[in-house]
């Protein structure tokens, strides 16, 4: 990577950038699920590693969550981006340069980041909590580049028209830029009181509506149909899709804080628009459903499919969830338990990494032209996924009803404690098995970089049999 | 818009993304912005600062430029008795709290009275200055309003401090930095809910509570009791020490983490404190073989410990 | 941009915009990829109407509220009355429920969720009469034991009866400028939406992507 930074544009091969995002993204997954299954740890076994204020829970779990949303998710979207913008518009990256620049800073920036947030330079606002500086580095040097590569991308494209998956790339892209600015502005401007309260959680909101769920969709919209063959479903319904999610997930943030002195007109505003997230969701899912007609085998026989399926169909009870939790008839019980815990988890770990899982496994072996090293450790890699994902996803939201009994009966904190410690366990289960399953999968991708069978020209990676 | 016409589609973004924007920042912070502080909020502030989380005075969260907040019972001027009065000293360059710095967000009428009454335009950073919050009837309304008692009574922060003995002090400020910086907002809220939490965990706040604070660390996800009226309901300084030591030695089933490190080298009396013999001895007392847990000892005046433990104590 | 309104559920566009954009989209193909120019399937119109009602119906003030003053006013009104003198506390708290629900109340729902006893109706009698003297709106004061404590809700603006002056209403409202915003915002969703989809060609017509 290091040799591309300072060579001419001309010797970069294409796609470099992309596969330094795509092994950047696992390196950096293993790292936060890691970190995500020693904290469990800590909340199942209060005095495991114990005395030391680095290891401490409080310093580890805004490094956990940050590099899963920063590290995983936003640099597997990054290496989306750089092979699937140019590849629909039949052309090359704009700038293969730009793109590799992009994946030193933002590996350098992020970091160094999550280093002063473990020390616990923090600016204390949950999802924003790095400090100012690190916030601009990001603006300027992770998103801003992007934004400016997949937009001219776009411009240079050689086909006369945009796919829907370019759509939300170029408005995800822009989105994000206007989100990370006005939601860290309350430590740009000092902003103070219930005005910065409410912008933490504006962007907490936004980042997840306007960067996570547009992103992790476009890529299925071009997975499901690249890998199947099939046509998309309805460019009609890709209208409703992309315009829905503009128009209703950019408008509920106050439903983060429907117990919060807020004004109630904000509330009912956010809480309404926060059920119309179905209007995209129900979009999305019929959409990518219907494309698969026909082609149903590929979900049990392809690794791609298999993991962009699931994601889809997780879309369905994570929408569920997202769309009535937030509304004043059901959030007071809820609010602030493990439910929501598992509900943020069914989004990052459910719904969007099975769809850039499959992107990233898609993408390395097209750019390499290496087929997959080993199906038996993808499918492992799967299921470890889905098992853990679903153990803890279960675990959290009993906790979480357990949580929100205690809260509405009032019984004794410590009670509630108690009732809720087999959940931390098996919470911790799940988790492990997460981290385990990446660990076998950064071995797979690296198996396949260096001893994956050749793809010949003109030939697509899933059409080739496996060997292994 | 028809098929593939991509200018207007670009327009029509532009359209329906601006409104959003609109409606949730622009409307909202007009809202917001009207509302007037509250005597809570404007403790609050006092006692905590400028900034509660990363600042260019105190980068690595180490609680430095900090005020500290003193209860007195002697005029720090002339010495004589006075009714037990809340003071917040703010020496030499510690930066003010946001209702001293900007007095527009403390709403209109306490920044009227914080301003004639108050003469907290007067302050300095650069020489320090006392403040106390005070409320007084304006037209059949009652008005909180910060008093800069450097100006109106001449108390100097020094005279101040003088006036205030060690276990006078709270050390409010640097505390809230200790609650950020060692994440305990991540497990304990502060804030009680709306509709539910009034009797276990007291009053949820108001509106006008918060004005000019930050971060407010309402926390997310609550795994353990909201802490916003902790120190109503439990206030002893000894309980607070052995909890935050190791949290099992006062409630067997807790899952907090233990906080000794906070404790720093020393302890109050200046001996080196041996955390491995301390271990060592907690461990042969949960396997049963001693009777008593061992002493847990008291923290230094200046530790970080004794800060977390003013904070937690002062939510009232 | 030609237009054409003689049908507008069936196309917006005119034929010869429309013979064009088929042209186009059979011609080409994205990086492999085709789009099919498939209508949104009727039972998902039907979900999406039903999403939009709901929305509506759940952000209601409907459960998780707390007990405030006025659900109890009636009940106190009742515990000086000649009928319930000489009864014991649970026999009185019996004819006075009943008594309420047989004449109607409009807190109906809340009175069955919060039950109270004698006991604590007496521990907030004084307090509620207190209220009532002052010409304050019980429904802005939340019971919690024997004190009535003012909500924090900020609700709608109202001008306050006993001091004329304009302050935020403490209590959830059931109608706001939140849902007036929300109603603007699903018109002109639904309306923008179904003009760009009917600008396509018909959907009646399908590409056949000439074998890409």
């Amino acid at each position: 990577m290091f040799k591309y930074l300072f060579a001419k544009a001309e010797d970069i091969p294409a796609g470099s950038a992309a596969v330094y995002f795509g092994y950047s993204s696992i390196i950096w997954f293993v790292i936060g699920t890691g970190l995500g299954s020693f904290n469990a740890a800590k909340l199942a076994f209060p005095d495991f590693v114990t005395g030391s204020e680095i290891l401490s829970f409080g310093h580890m779990r805004q490094v956990h969550v940050l590099a899963v949303i920063l590290g995983w998710i936003s640099m597997a979207f990054a290496m989306a981006m750089m092979y699937i913008t140019p590849a629909l518009g039949n052309t090359k990256l704009w700038s293969e340069k730009l793109g590799v620049w992009n994946c030193f800073i933002w590996n350098i920036g992020l970091s160094l980041g999550l280093f002063l947030l473990w020390l616990g330079v923090s600016s204390g606002r949950e999802y924003s909590d790095m400090p100012f500086f690190i916030d601009v580095v990001v603006i300027l040097g992770v998103l801003t580049p992007l934004c400016v590569n997949v937009f001219m991308t776009i411009k240079t494209r050689r086909t006369q028209g945009i796919y829907t998956t370019n759509w939300f790339f170029g408005a995800a892209t822009f989105m994000v830029i206007i989100v990370f600015s006005v939601g860290n502005s309350p430590e740009f401007f000092q902003l103070t009181g219930l005005t910065e309260a409410y912008l933490t959680w504006w962007f907490a909101h936004n980042v997840l509506g306007l960067w996570i769920t547009p992103v992790a969709a476009a890529i299925s919209y071009y997975v499901v149909p690249k890998v199947t063959g099939n046509p998309l479903y309805s460019h009609r319904i890709g209208h409703l899709h992309f315009w829905s999610v503009v128009v209703f997930y950019s408008t509920p943030a106050a439903h983060h804080l429907m117990s919060a002195p807020l004004p109630e007109w904000l509330k009912s505003f956010a809480s309404v628009e926060g059920v119309l997230i179905l209007v995209p969701a129900i979009a999305f899912v019929s959409n990518l459903l219907l494309t698969m007609t026909g082609k149903w085998r590929m979900f049990v026989e392809n690794i791609e499919i298999k993991f962009t399926i699931t994601g889809v169909l997780m879309a369905i009870p994570l929408n569920m969830q997202g769309g009535f939790q937030q509304t004043r008839a059901i959030n007071w019980y809820i609010h602030g338990t493990g439910w929501i815990v598992a509900h943020a988890h069914l989004a990052l770990l459910g719904f969007s990494t099975f769809l850039e899982a499959a992107a990233v496994y898609y993408g390395l072996q097209t750019l390499l032209r290496r087929k997959l090293y080993s199906l038996g450790l993808a499918n492992f890699h799967f299921w470890m996924l889905l098992v853990g994902f679903t153990t803890y996803w279960v675990s959290m939201t009993i906790a979480g009803l357990i949580q929100g009994a205690g809260k509405i009966y009032e019984v004794p904190y410590i009670d509630v404690v108690i009732a809720e410690h087999p959940y931390m366990i098996a919470r911790w289960v799940g988790g492990t098995m997460v981290f385990l399953g990446n660990c076998v999968w950064l071995y797979n991708m690296y198996k396949t970089a260096r001893v994956g069978t050749a793809i010949p020209a003109g030939r697509l990676p899933h059409e080739l049999a496996y060997e292994r | 818009m028809a098929f593939r016409e991509y200018k207007i589609g670009a327009r029509m973004f532009g359209l329906a993304f601006g409104t959003s924007m609109f409606i949730t920042l622009y409307m909202p912070a007009v809202d917001i912005q009207d509302v007037s502080a509250t005597s809570i909020a404007m403790d609050r502030q006092l006692s905590f600062g400028r900034v509660g989380g990363f600042s260019y005075e105190d980068p690595f969260l180490q609680g430095w430029a900090k005020p500290i907040t003193v209860q007195i019972t002697q005029d720090p001027k002339t010495g004589a008795a006075i009714e037990s009065t809340r003071a917040f000293v703010y020496e030499k360059d510690v930066p003010f709290p946001n209702g001293i710095r900007h007095p527009r967000i403390l709403g209109k009428l306490p920044a009227a009275a914080s301003e004639s009454k108050g003469r907290i335009n007067e302050a300095s950073e650069a020489q320090g200055a006392v403040f106390i919050v005070r409320e007084e009837v304006e037209n059949g309304e009652l008005v909180p309003f910060i008093e800069n008692a450097t100006a109106t009574r001449g108390w100097t922060p020094e005279a101040t401090l003088a006036k205030a003995a060690d276990s006078q002090r709270l050390l409010v400020g640097k505390g809230k930095i200790m609650f950020v910086r060692e994440g305990c907002w991540w497990c304990h809220t502060l804030l009680p809910e709306q509709t539910q939490d009034w009797q276990y965990f007291g009053a949820p706040p108001m509106l006008g509570d918060f004005n000019g604070e930050s971060p407010t660390a309402f926390g997310s996800d609550r795994k353990a009791p909201d802490l916003t009226h902790v120190g109503s309901r439990n206030s002893s300084r000894e309980w607070m020490m052995m909890h935050f030591f190791n949290p099992r030695l006062v409630q067997s089933h807790s899952i907090m983490p233990r906080y000794d490190y906070l404790w720093g080298e020393k302890d109050a009396n200046g001996n080196t404190i041996d955390y491995d013999g301390w271990r060592a001895e907690y461990t042969a007392y949960t396997n049963g073989e001693s009777v008593y847990p061992p002493e847990v000892p008291v923290p230094a005046a200046d530790s970080e410990a004794r800060a977390l433990i003013d904070f937690v104590l002062n939510l009232k | 941009m030609a237009w054409k309104f003689d049908n507008p559920l069936y196309t917006l566009s005119s034929d010869d915009q429309n013979e064009a954009a088929k042209k186009v989209w059979e011609g080409e193909s994205l990086g492999g990829i085709t789009e099919d120019n498939n209508r949104l399937p009727v039972p998902v119109i039907g979900l999406l109407i039903l999403t939009i009602i709901t929305a509506f119906l759940v952000t209601f003030p409907l459960w998780g509220q707390r007990p405030n003053a006025a659900i109890y006013e009636e009940y106190i009104a009742l515990m000086d009355s000649p009928a319930v003198q000489g009864k014991s506390d649970k026999e009185a708290m019996e004819y006075i429920v009943n008594k309420v629900k047989s004449e109607g109340s409009k807190w109906a729902p809340l009175q069955e969720r919060h039950p109270v006893e004698m006991d604590d109706l007496r521990l907030i009698k004084d307090a509620i009469i207190e209220l009532k003297r002052q010409n304050a709106d019980l429904r802005e004061y939340t019971v919690l034991g024997n004190k009535l404590v003012l909500a924090n809700f900020e609700g709608n603006w109202i001008t306050d009866p006993n001091t004329g002056k304009i302050r935020r209403e403490r209590v959830q409202p059931w109608w706001d400028k939140g849902y007036t915003i929300d109603i603007f915002f699903i018109v002109v969703f639904c309306v923008s939406v179904v003009i760009a989809v009917k600008r396509l060609p018909p959907y009646d017509w399908e590409p056949t992507h000439h074998g890409h």
